[in-house]
């Protein structure tokens, strides 16, 4: 296993600096630039932007640009955003918390509700149960996120007013949990209904395969009861194909949930991309691709190695 | 020599209409005067943009602007009827009260004063060395945004601490303002080598009436009362909350709910339902900013010759017909309800502007006749051509513009009336407004037909004149794409008094050539004056002194506001 | 010689199994209820908004100052929107360019995926590692992030880029399926058979081994297809789709954010065809895993 994890590893520096080459070239074809922000500033000479030009080192030949920025980034200098002039570092890790508090409650969330669901669905089959989550999964497996959270904003927040519309706390007031989970509540629900949708389906999937399985006959037939079947033998099985989904999902506590976070205001990952992606703020961009694909080879690897670990058919060679 | 003293005496004119003022500027008491002042409290006020930096030379926002206005100051400012007026310093240096020399080179002396125990926030005295810093730093500093102005200055004295003599290179008429964006504190700043990089970037030290605590990206932030604020007694809040909320429409929601006090910026179709209520006033402002649609006369290629003609629009007829198809007032009265002006020029605002200046109002029938006239036949499809030339072209806006798209549906529907087709092709303004011609801005390359946005000229407007209309300034590859008179206009009698305007410092002799200028740039019909929006901003109503101002943010007198308890 | 024979007859009678499959397949896809109310409700969108110049007596760019924000009538059954331009109609137009980017962008994925699945089933060795390194790398991508700069690269994306850009960022689980059903078949011995008669590449490629994969693809495609739609109309609500004029279910719903207050049903229609759409095309794709692989192995969605 170890020979295993340390050939992926290395597998995945040249994939790695394929994503940053592709990342940057593409971050490069977008015509325009970052100097759009200063047209409505009445006091910015073509000096000046000639000048900016020069600081943010647009000027220079592109592959010059990107061995520049690679050198700096393997030394853990990720550069300066061209708006705000704060180190790169520092803008995502101070929206990073934010992300994970949105992705983590939805993780947490999708977990304990899926699980007993899905196993509910696959036990019950074809009961009116199982029938209206099937359902259910359907309808928000096929609502776009972000009609989603209109909707909620609209019955929830404007309508019946029960849920703030936006934010992550109410201001001018000192730290309240329940201030902050009502804030949750909305955005989290967004996401995690979706999520949910998929989980369970999946879950309910490898649950009915699990249990139609000949070790379950004989279990059965030993005497053992229908509860403990269920969750010392068929969930246990059923989870591990579980697990691998929950591992790929990992990046997202980085990659947050950029709709979401943009209809909610949630000041997270997301929102950073979305509003450095307008102002053609290269390096915060660069840094969050960056990032946001290696967690992703990274989930895939663990994804595998966990796979590998819970499921004993598995060899690695 | 003699000529000059008489326009900066002119300018001292101005400027004295407040006079030297100690206890602060005049022009805000005004309005607090009515009931006594409440003291206390916290005051919310919403956003929809994300200020990113609040420090003086990196801004660039106006969101940044607004927030950072309550912290840095400078040492002028603009009062509400476009007057100069001194802030941190006694007075605005003038040729009539001494403060302005000119040397017998050519170049300008302006001796500013500032007020007297002036302090920092954090209780450090402010002194003629601040201001020598900021110019220092301004110019040092390789991501400052402008340095308009900085870049005229050639060294600056400071005989004592609180006189500072500014040399410039040459005569610049808007000094007043150079240096009203915010003092950079130099005690604090002298030795960081990166501003970007030091706390000063989100919580500057300033002379404004509250003090940055809280700097939440992307959430909010937090100004306290600056303890050594120089005006005893004020601010009347405790604490100003800038909050970010994702857009205009959670703003208005949440001021209905009171769960904010004001906020800035809303769009004219929120107003109807906000004129309902009675809990909540609006503050219409006019703005300089003037929207409007320039027409390419030359050919619309990549790298266009500025002496080629545009097919279409090269004919003087079919640019006056278009205009003439504008129906200017039913889109202010359906798509910005009635709060927008039609716009004449690019002068909207303040002494440079023409107010007698027009355009041709909206006449399809005439627009019809001038394109029969000229000999456009209308064609099977009902779209006119001329000698092979087909009236089709596109118009280019920012993607994504709510506003702009929908003037954009009516004008598709209103040419096609009188036989002219239009299609869209929009672009994101990061490539319609980069401004460079490396990054291909599109106006700058002349690929386009027709372009609409929206630009603002600053109190003296030379500078804008200068770019947009002379004909000098159309960019080309010739000229390395300097420039920014994008409709590749032309015209000796304007480039002339556009020079008499740059040559001279008599403000009724530079409004007249302006205004000789702008007519003739009206004559050539090349550019079509949409609309002149107002600035609207929304406030609970018991909020008192918050008062619009047209060059100035919002928050330019926070220091006056006061919550009535309701 | 015998030999020969068999392996003459083998393709045949394979086939011949198959379309018994085919058979089965559509009688157990007639009994997916689900899937069943899923083709009608599909359906009946495709055809109203293909059919939407006869349905509507409305232009989908009309506009009509007089009537903006109009609740729902009888003339305008799901009201007008900000320019008084009647939103059934805007929603029928709307389906036309949302459905076809829907399938064209599954056609293209379908292509490059099954291409590239195709080349390194079949070739193996190095051109097959080379192009699963390549698939990583595409996986690797964070997607959304792409298609936004995309999006902001392509200011605003026309139907063909959409479509372009859409498949050639979701081929990858095509050409694993392909790529897989490859390495379990080219060793089989009717394809070793073929090959022993002398068929070329091609033929195995076309006549053997392809047809066998087709299940899996026909359910990944239908899936697609919901995927796509759901893209589209993210991008489009996000402003970097389909530009305005031309209405698509997402860019319908730009505008919502600001309007929910005023005109709710602005924001309500044409997301409920956004959903209307792909929850049919789900279970249709439900209906077609059933029935074309009846002991499907669990995959993700």
């Amino acid at each position: 296993m170890g020979t295993y994890i340390t050939r992926r590893l290395l597998q995945a520096i040249p994939l790695l600096l394929g994503i940053s080459v592709v990342s940057f070239a593409i971050l490069k074809a977008v015509p325009g630039g970052p100097l759009a922000a200063y047209e409505s500033n009445p006091n910015v000479t073509d000096e000046d932007l000639r000048r900016l030009e020069h600081t943010f080192g647009l000027d220079q030949p592109l592959p010059v640009q990107y061995l520049g920025w690679l050198s700096k980034f393997l030394v853990g200098d990720w550069g300066y955003s061209f708006v705000s002039h704060q180190p790169v570092l520092g803008l995502i890790g101070e929206r990073l918390p934010n992300t994970v508090t949105l992705m983590g409650t939805v993780f947490l969330t999708v977990l304990v509700l899926a699980i007993p669901i899905g196993v509910l669905t696959a036990v019950k089959q074809y009961s009116w149960f199982d029938h209206l989550v099937t359902g259910a999964t359907f309808a928000f497996l096929s609502t776009p996120t972000f009609w989603l959270g209109l909707l909620l904003i609209i019955a929830f927040g404007l309508q019946l007013k029960l849920f703030p519309l936006g934010g992550m706390a109410t201001l001018g007031m000192p730290f309240d949990p329940i201030d902050r989970l009502r804030h949750l509540i909305l955005p989290v629900a967004t996401i995690a209904l979706v999520q949910l949708g998929s989980h369970v389906r999946y879950l309910r999937a490898s649950m009915l395969e699990t249990i139609t399985q000949d070790y379950m006959r004989t279990a059965r037939a030993k005497g053992l009861s229908e509860r403990s079947l269920v969750v010392r033998h068929a969930l246990k099985n059923a989870a591990i194909p579980l697990v691998t989904v929950v591992a790929l999902d990992l990046p997202e506590l980085f990659v947050g949930a950029l709709v979401t976070e943009q209809i909610f205001g949630w000041p997270g990952m997301g929102r950073l991309f979305w509003d450095s992606a307008t102002r053609s703020d290269y390096p915060v961009l660069m840094g969050i691709l960056a990032v946001s694909s290696a967690l992703i080879v990274f989930a895939n690897l663990l994804a595998d190695v966990v796979y590998g670990y819970l499921d004993p058919r598995i060899r690695f060679s | 020599m003699r000529r000059l003293s008489i326009v900066l005496a002119a300018v001292g004119l101005v400027a004295a209409a407040c006079g030297p003022t100690t206890g602060g500027p005049a022009a805000s008491s005004s309005t607090a005067a009515s009931a006594a002042p409440v003291r206390g409290g916290t005051f919310i006020l919403a956003l929809w943009q994300e200020p990113v930096t609040l420090a003086p030379h990196y801004r660039n926002q106006t969101a940044a602007n607004v927030a950072a206005r309550v912290v840095t100051e400078g040492l002028a400012r603009t009062d509400t009827d476009g007057n100069y007026v001194p802030w941190l310093a006694k007075q605005i240096p003038t040729t009539t009260n001494g403060g302005v020399k000119l040397t017998s080179d050519g170049k300008m002396d302006v001796n500013w004063e500032l007020q007297p125990g002036l302090k920092w926030s954090d209780g450090d005295p402010v002194t003629s060395a601040d201001i020598k810093f900021t110019w220092q730093v301004w110019m040092k500093d390789p991501n400052t945004i402008s340095r308009t102005g900085f870049d005229q200055i050639e060294s600056i004295d400071t005989p004592n601490d609180t006189t500072a003599v500014v040399h410039y290179k040459a005569i610049y008429a808007p000094y007043p303002l150079n240096f009203s964006d915010g003092l950079l504190p130099k005690h604090v700043l002298e030795n960081v080598p990166d501003i970007g990089k030091h706390d000063y970037n989100r919580k500057p030290i300033g002379t404004g009436p509250f003090k940055i605590t809280e700097f939440v990206a992307g959430d909010h932030i937090t100004g306290e009362r600056n303890p050594n604020y120089r005006i005893a007694g004020k601010p009347y809040l405790d604490k100003i909350i800038f909050k970010s909320v994702p857009s205009r429409e959670v703003a208005v929601a949440q001021l209905k709910a009171g769960e904010i006090n004001g906020m800035w910026n809303l769009l004219e179709a929120q107003t109807p339902d906000l004129e309902k209520l009675t809990d909540i006033k609006m503050v219409i402002t006019p703005s300089p900013s003037v929207e409007r649609i320039e027409m390419n006369t030359a050919k619309n290629q990549d790298m266009t010759d500025p002496s080629s003609t545009h097919p279409v629009l090269g004919d003087i007829n079919v640019r006056r017909a278009l205009i003439y198809a504008t129906p200017k007032q039913s889109v202010i009265d359906k798509l910005l309800f009635g709060k927008a002006k039609p716009g004449t020029s690019p002068v909207s605002q303040g002494w440079a502007s023409p107010k007698s200046l027009t355009q041709e109002s909206y006449d399809p029938a005439k627009a019809k006749q001038l394109l029969d006239q000229a000999g456009w036949v209308p064609g099977s499809d009902g779209i006119r051509s001329k000698g092979g030339a087909r009236a089709s072209l596109s118009i280019t806006t920012t993607t994504g513009d709510q506003t702009r798209e929908r003037v954009e549906q009516i004008l598709i529907e209103e040419f096609k009336n009188i036989g002219v087709e239009l299609k869209i092709q929009n672009q994101p303004s990061s490539v319609l407004l980069s401004g460079s011609w490396s990054a291909g801005d599109p106006r700058k390359r002349g690929s386009f037909d027709l372009v609409m946005y929206a630009s603002s000229p600053g109190i003296d407007p030379h500078s804008v004149v200068f770019q947009r209309y002379y004909s000098k300034n159309i960019p080309s590859s010739a000229n390395g794409g300097n420039g920014q008179n994008y409709t590749r206009f032309k015209n000796a009698d304007a480039d002339k008094a556009i020079e008499e305007a740059g040559a001279t410092l008599d403000l009724e002799k530079r409004k007249t050539a302006y205004a000789t200028a702008l007519k003739l740039l009206n004559d050539a019909a090349v550019i079509n004056w949409m609309y002149e929006r107002a600035g609207i901003d929304a406030t609970r109503v018991n909020v008192v002194g918050w008062q619009g101002n047209v060059w100035d943010n919002i928050t330019w007198n926070t220091e006056d506001w006061y919550l009535k308890p309701s | 010689m015998a030999g020969q024979a068999v392996a003459l007859r083998a393709p045949s009678a394979e086939r011949a199994v198959e379309r018994g499959q085919w058979q089965m397949a559509f009688e157990r896809f007639r009994m997916h209820r689900p899937a069943i109310a899923g083709v009608i409700v599909l359906g009946t969108l495709a055809l109203l908004s293909a059919a939407a110049p006869i349905v509507s007596p409305y232009g989908p760019e009309k506009n009509n100052l007089l009537l903006i924000y109009e609740g729902p009538s009888l003339s305008h059954p799901m009201g007008t929107d900000s320019l008084g331009r009647d939103l059934a109609t805007r929603i029928l137009y709307g389906g036309r360019v949302s459905l076809s980017i829907g399938l064209l962008a599954v056609t293209v994925a379908i292509t490059v995926g099954t291409v590239v699945g195709t080349v390194a089933g079949f070739y193996g060795r190095w051109i097959d590692s080379a192009l699963m390194r390549f698939v990583d790398m595409m996986y690797s991508f964070p997607r959304l992030f792409l298609l936004i700069l995309f999006g902001v690269f392509f200011k605003g994306m026309s139907l063909p880029v959409i479509v372009t850009v859409l498949g050639l960022l979701s081929w990858m689980t095509t050409s694993r399926l392909v790529r897989a059903s490859f390495l379990s078949l080219k060793n089989r011995e009717f394809v070793e058979a073929a090959r022993c008669i002398g068929a070329r590449d091609r033929r195995i490629i076309i006549r053997h081994i392809l047809p066998n994969s087709i299940a899996p693809i026909i359910v990944a495609a239908t899936l697609g297809i919901a995927g796509a739609i759901i893209a589209e109309s993210t991008l489009s609500f996000l402003g970097l789709g389909i530009q305005p004029p031309t209405p698509s279910w997402g860019n319908m719903l730009k505008d919502a954010p600001a309007e929910m207050n005023i005109a709710p049903w602005t924001a309500i229609f044409p997301g409920l065809a956004i959903f209307l759409a792909v929850v049919s095309i789900n279970f249709i794709g439900d209906g077609l895993r059933d029935a074309l692989d009846p002991h499907h192995v669990v995959r993700r969605a």
